[in-house]
């Protein structure tokens, strides 16, 4: 049994590393965050849809993505889907298609409970003053809709970040990868990954402590609201 | 396009595939029955009223909702056994894995349906003389059992779509099946897109049939 002594100081010089692939994961997260935010009020719209050729598209597409793991979507479009557009894929672009299409479906299910929550009367009042379509949703239902799908969009925030570290698999430069290559340089996993851990830890809790602190003033909000 | 499909590489090698489907649900299965168990254990404890149980389980519970599932594989697989001296083979890291992960989901799943449960059945069943155990028994628990059913279903799912961690420690689940089988057929595009359209249709007849599950259990709680 080899002996084993924890040496931090080893990896010292190796900062650049860890900062290097800390700042794919931050990259990542940020272009797969806005892209499912955006794309999922594109989808939940067709979703609540009652035109059958916006609705079952868009259903296809949610059920797709949230019955199958995000990890097989990732290597899909890593290692299949350039086989049929013919064109070579990058792990990176791979990486955002995966995660981002995969959390876009769950954002477009969270838009689509949020806008059917707003009860109706809303929609027949706006429809009374002969507002379209269109302006009654920007002006009327998403603004109260946002409000109650905040919770659910920042866990669905940190879900997505952490599956940023699956793109290690294909070689993206994120984090987890930096410090598998490390780690085969070093030969010392154990204080790498330790730090990985860490790291990862420090780049996601405050997502988390946001996330409460958003609960914690909606939930004071709402004594305010109708 | 030029390009010529060939499913029969996936058909003439369906029994590869299906050893990684059995490897999936080996991981899958155990994970989830050992998450529920040690997730209740930590619920339990959570509740017994000291406070450094209390505190230290939330640590838990919160460090594995934070931590990304393949960053903590590649630490159980990779690093556990430096700092043990324990051989840690890919199959007991990925069920380490899954199941300490998954039981700090399923701790939370527990005490939030029980704390759901409004004070006025508790005290109601106090009144009468009921004692803890048969307040548990008889009043509390059968509501919460109820509510924690979505989001127990919920985290099973999410747990049998985290197998596929395992593929990257080489682990022979269905995915890591698909993966060598492309590599050495060279037709990633059939081979992985059905692997993808099985995995779509196992777990789309799970939700289906989860589904159905809470409704009869509602039914029946009622």
């Amino acid at each position: 049994m080899i002996e084993f002594e924890w040496n931090f100081g080893i990896l010292v010089p190796y900062w650049g590393n860890f900062l290097r692939g800390a700042i794919v994961t931050i990259e990542l997260s940020v272009i797969v965050i806005f892209a499912s935010l955006l794309g999922g009020i594109v989808v939940g719209m067709a979703r609540y849809s009652s035109n059958k050729w916006l609705n079952l598209p868009a259903t296809v597409f949610v059920e797709i993505f949230r019955n199958t793991p995000v990890f097989v979507q990732i290597v899909w479009f890593f290692y299949a889907f350039p086989v049929l557009i013919g064109v070579q894929m990058e792990g990176f672009v791979a990486a955002i298609l995966g995660v981002g299409l995969n959390m876009t479906a769950y954002t477009s299910e969270i838009y689509r409970a949020g806008i059917q929550s707003i009860h109706k009367g809303q929609w027949e009042a706006a429809k009374a003053v002969g507002m379209p379509y269109m302006r009654t949703m920007r002006r009327i239902i998403l603004p109260q809709a946002i409000r109650r799908m905040i919770p659910a969009f920042a866990n669905r925030i940190i879900e997505g970040a952490k599956a940023t570290a699956l793109a290690s698999a294909i070689a993206v430069g994120e984090l987890l990868h930096e410090g598998e290559l490390l780690a085969q340089a070093l030969y010392r996993p154990l204080e790498i990954y330790t730090v990985i851990a860490v790291l990862f830890f420090v780049l996601i809790y405050p997502l988390a402590l946001w996330s409460y602190w958003l609960e914690r003033r909606l939930r004071t909000d709402e004594k305010v609201t109708l | 396009m030029g390009y010529e499909w060939d499913f029969s590489v996936v058909f003439k090698n369906m029994d590869l595939l299906y050893l990684g489907f059995l490897g999936t649900l080996k991981i899958g299965f155990l994970s989830l029955g050992l998450a529920a168990a040690l997730g209740l254990i930590l619920a339990l404890l959570r509740m017994s009223g000291r406070r450094w149980l209390s505190v230290s389980i939330t640590v838990y519970i919160e460090f594995f909702r934070i931590m990304p599932v393949i960053a903590l594989l590649f630490w159980v697989y990779y690093a556990l056994p430096i700092a043990t001296g324990l051989r840690i083979d890919a199959f007991t890291a990925a069920v380490l894995t899954l199941t300490v992960q998954s039981s700090a989901f399923f701790a939370e799943v527990y005490r939030a349906g029980i704390e759901s449960i409004e004070k006025s059945q508790w005290e109601g069943g106090k009144s009468i003389g009921m004692t803890s155990a048969q307040l548990m028994r008889r009043i509390i628990l059968p509501q919460a059992v109820r509510r924690m059913i979505p989001p127990f279903t919920e985290r099973s799912f999410e747990l049998m779509k985290g197998t596929t961690i395992a593929a990257t420690i080489a682990y022979g689940d269905l995915l890591y099946s698909a993966l060598v089988l492309s590599s050495q057929l060279y037709r990633p595009l059939e081979i992985i897109s059905l692997v993808a359209l099985f995995y779509l249709g196992m777990l789309t007849l799970a939700s289906f049939f989860l589904r159905r599950l809470e409704r009869r259990l509602d039914a029946a709680m009622l």
